[in-house]
């Protein structure tokens, strides 16, 4: 046993040796090292310039907010409060879809407004060739250089006829593919080095979050992996350490370039979306069915009014101890939140379907896994901005509905004057709004879990593959 | 002429470069096909919302077109609708078409807080960017070049053809610019092919066509130039194959996202969010000063009704919008600053053109089929030019008290989609056509150096 652990050792001293001796790996494999630690420590600081704006933003629109003079709260519905998403921690590793969507939104009464002003809309089309991240090096350029680095590790022992040499000296084939695996495994590991040790880094300095951070690494050591594998296997496979290269690169340009942009097509063409306009007009044409409080013979709200009346035991609007415009004002908005809610889950829904259509393709493509699994764990995919909406939504309502309650509760209801207001004072009462990180180890597990899967089973896949091949091999020989 | 039938007949008994040429003619097609569903999924989009605007406007008008209707509250409760529909090369070159709104209805209230805002979209499927004309061109057409280009002097070096072919008296470097000539037409065939037909079919403008064209020709010219000067050094095929891909990656990934990271720290555009800041509490103090404070720089500006009677008691409708339209005139320094730092980025990335043939062919690409940033800038000027009419239409009722009735719903008026901003960009098609000539001129004198040393040896 031990002398054949000796020979797969030796065999992989000997590719490392070979891979050693080549200029051009070297130099590329130096160039990624560069670009991967570069891109993380541009990355990191951008994240921290944004996160510092964003949070600078928020203070401002806070103490503006403070700031307002004596008022009638239904003037403060609709000066509103601005909202700035904070980036998480690891969105200098992998920013998602951050520049796609909006990160500020403006909060109001009876509106539900959308988060605006993204980097994509702000861009020229440049940033569309992608943005140079560790995720944007890991994801697309290392496992280009895996390739060139793998693909020759059999095939070339064939063409130069040293393989027929090495199985003649009673090296058996799974010892030799053992070795060279071993050895592609500590290339890959060297490839994604630099990049996974900033992370480790972050995580063990505390800045960035330990357990996803230590499951980014770890779902970045599987998908190169799967290409060192792969490469290897096609490697076993082919005749000719050229018709190898051709096959792999192929397959990268395929599963890494043309994949994730056709997919998106089929998901758009397949399950349209409506427009904002068009959510807007339905939304306010089921209003109109629900009720019209302005019309005296509406029978909601004449049914509203009745409820009203008899819970405070008085006959007319007139007599109620409290504002009865603001009571109106709250069943409103508390009608026109509950369809924006029912009218942004079903949103969610069908943004949920498209991306479960092109996430399907993870098990066509280990881009689309690994990119997925990258965004979740950190929290920077299309879940966690959704999270973040819902929360700015529940704390719209509320700020909304504190102000209709100093309505109801502070402006009289009769003979309130000319232009009634209340002090101040009020406003610093009001919360602002504090956005709770999600846990992405709660909000995506099951995301996580299966892309995590699905790259295992890739590997798997894979190395199976190789098996059989070395295998075939030993039949050969034979 | 039977050289050249010769080198066809060759070329076509390689079963790569068979592959290579039909894979690219059916990913150029593809594009098209997929370029021109989603322009007519655009149009079908603004059609629908056009159906529901329709609706709206009929239940707004119904409720607001009484015989004492007030012109304030039609105005505040009447959207008017505004759309951007593709122009006809947009298919070949989608841009940013899938991030920028292409409909958006607005108020009579303050532009600046209705203008910027955003489309229900899901980010996930924007994050690559669109398969198009453009991505198969950009990207996928270098890729087939060095399939077809990277061995061709090499190939025969390890064929042991090359001394053969270099001593035979007619050739010297007649047969490389042959082979050359040959697959530059077959790869321009296969992607120009489908494009033109897309283009036959929206009715392009034969401009706007032939420079798309023209770029093509000329980035193709460029990688093929570039391949040949690599194929003529003298390395094998596979050192031959892994440099040009090192280019590729650095020209078409590594470059421009480098550049664009560069371009977006250098100019930042924040101001967007500063203006809309500023312009709501512009807004917003209006309600707790004096009304002649507000009317002051309006009448100054709208001489034409200070003399209609002025505003009593607390809410009038003419104050209410006078002071929308004074909060948008109080922005006007931060909306030209951020339109400048806008235009900026573009600016830039249009003079990357000069360095990087990806960067002069996007640009060339959005800037003819009007689907970059400048057209959705123009689209946004449109629409503020719109917003004005609209005051123009309203005030009016509002300062001369008239009522506003339901024959005056008819007469509101209506957006007409603005006229194509598509332009030919010279700058970068001049560095294009600078960065083509040149290397296809190393490539002729890598050939000429290879013949004369191959004749020498």
């Amino acid at each position: 046993m031990s002398l054949r652990s000796a020979r797969v050792l030796r065999v992989s001293a000997e590719e490392w040796r070979a891979l050693v001796r080549n200029r051009v790996a070297m130099i590329a494999s130096l160039t990624l090292a560069a670009l991967s630690v570069t891109s993380a420590i541009l990355g990191m600081e951008q994240r921290n310039a944004t996160e510092a704006a964003r949070a600078r933003y928020q203070a401002t629109a806070d103490e503006a907010f403070d700031a307002q003079p004596d008022r009638h709260p239904h003037r403060m519905v609709h000066y509103g409060q601005f909202v700035f998403r904070p980036l998480s921690a690891l969105a200098f590793f992998d920013p998602g879809v951050d520049g796609f969507t909006g990160n500020t939104v403006f909060l109001e009464g009876h509106r539900q407004n959308s988060a605006n002003f993204s980097e994509a809309r702000q861009s020229s089309l440049l940033l569309r060739f992608g943005q140079l991240t560790p995720a944007f090096v890991l994801q697309t350029l290392a496992p280009l250089l895996i390739i060139f680095l793998a693909f020759g590790a059999i095939a070339r022992e064939r063409e130069q006829g040293t393989l027929r040499l090495l199985l003649a000296q009673g090296l058996r084939p799974s010892e030799l593919a053992a070795g060279k695996l071993l050895a592609h495994a500590g290339v890959v590991a060297a490839v994604a080095a630099p990049a996974l040790l900033v992370l480790a880094i972050a995580a063990l300095a505390g800045w960035a979050p330990p357990v996803p951070s230590l499951l980014m690494v770890s779902g970045y050591l599987v998908y190169l992996t799967i290409w060192a594998v792969a490469a290897l296997f096609v490697s076993l496979l082919v005749r000719r350490a050229r018709d190898a290269l051709l096959i792999l690169v192929a397959a990268w340009m395929g599963g890494v370039i043309l994949a994730p942009r056709i997919l998106p097509e089929i998901a758009v063409a397949r399950i349209p979306t409506p427009t904002r306009i068009e959510t807007d007009v339905a939304i306010h044409r089921e209003l109109k069915q629900i009720g019209d409080s302005h019309n005296p013979d509406d029978p909601y709200f004449s049914e509203f009014k009745a409820k009203t009346l008899a819970r405070y035991g008085v006959e007319k609007v007139e007599e109620l101890p409290v504002q009865w415009a603001g009571l109106v004002g709250m069943e409103g908005e508390r009608l026109t939140s509950g369809l924006f809610d029912r009218y942004a889950r079903e949103a969610f829904a069908r943004e949920a379907e498209q991306n479960r259509l092109v996430r399907q393709f993870g098990v066509l493509s280990p881009l689309i896994a690994v990119r997925q699994l990258s965004m979740s764990l950190a929290a920077t995919d299309t879940e966690s901005h959704q999270d973040f909406l819902e929360q700015v939504e529940q704390h719209r309502y509320r700020f909304v509905q504190a102000l209709n309650l100093m309505q109801v509760m502070k402006i009289p209801n009769r003979n309130a004057g000319e232009d009634p207001r209340i002090s101040a004072d009020h406003w610093k009462t009001l919360p602002s709004f504090t956005y709770r990180a999600p846990d992405v180890l709660q909000l995506a597990s099951e995301r996580i879990r299966a892309n995590l899967l699905v790259l295992v089973c890739w590997l798997a896949v894979f190395l199976v593959g190789c098996g059989l091949a070395a295998r075939r091999l030993e039949e050969a020989a034979r | 002429m039977s050289a050249w039938k010769a080198d066809f007949r060759l070329l076509f008994r390689a079963p790569l470069s068979v592959g290579a040429l039909l894979l690219l003619f059916i990913l150029s097609a593809l594009s098209v096909a997929a370029g021109l569903a989603a322009t007519a999924r655009q149009e079908a989009v603004i059609d629908r919302v056009e159906a529901a605007q329709r609706m709206d406007l009929a239940s707004v008008a119904k409720d607001h077109g009484k015989p004492d209707g007030n012109a304030g509250s039609a105005a505040y409760y009447t959207f008017h609708l505004t759309s951007d529909p593709p122009s006809p090369l947009a298919f070949a070159a989608l841009g940013q078409r899938d991030v920028q709104p292409y409909v958006l209805r607005v108020r009579l209230l303050g532009l600046q807080s209705q203008l910027y805002e955003s489309e229900t979209l899901n980010p996930e499927l924007a994050l690559p960017g669109a398969f198009d004309f453009a991505f198969v061109l950009i990207y996928l057409a270098p890729l087939i070049i060095i399939a077809l280009m990277h061995d061709l002097v090499s190939g025969e070096r390890e064929a042991g053809r090359l001394r053969l072919l270099v001593s035979l008296p007619a050739s010297g470097r007649g047969v490389w610019m042959r082979r050359s000539a040959l697959r530059y037409l077959l790869v321009l065939g296969a992607l120009l092919v489908p494009f033109v037909i897309g283009a036959a079919l929206t009715r392009a403008p034969v401009a706007g066509t032939f420079a798309i064209a023209l770029a093509t020709a000329l980035y193709v010219a460029f990688w093929l130039g570039l391949a040949l000067r690599v194929t003529t050094w003298g390395r094998s095929s596979a050192a031959n194959g892994a440099a040009l891909v090192g280019c590729w990656i650095v020209l078409t990934l590594l470059a421009p996202a480098l550049a664009n990271a560069v371009i977006s720290r250098a100019i930042p555009v924040a101001k967007g969010i500063d203006l809309t800041l500023a312009q709501r509490e512009l807004v917003h103090r209006a309600w707790d000063i004096p009304k002649e404070e507000t009317f002051r720089p309006f009448f100054a500006k709208h001489p034409e009704w200070r003399d209609t009677p002025p505003v009593p008691g607390r809410f009038h409708w003419k104050w209410y919008y006078a002071m929308h339209e004074v909060g948008d005139d109080g922005v006007a320094t931060e909306v030209t600053e951020y339109r400048r730092s806008l235009t900026a980025r573009e600016v830039w990335t249009a003079r990357l053109g000069w360095f990087l043939p990806a960067a002069a062919v996007q640009t060339i690409l959005h800037r003819t089929a009007d689907s970059d940033l400048w057209a959705h800038l123009a689209y946004q000027r449109s629409i503020e030019q719109f917003h004005t009419r609209l005051r123009d239409f309203y005030y009016p009722y509002m300062f001369h008290e008239r009522p506003f009735q339901m024959a005056d719903f008819e007469q509101m008026p209506r957006y007409q989609p603005r006229p194509s901003s598509a332009s030919l960009p010279m700058s970068p098609m001049v560095g294009l056509l600078v960065l083509a000539a040149l290397v296809s001129g190393a490539a002729v004198t890598g050939v000429r150096t290879l013949s004369s040393s191959a004749a020498r040896e």
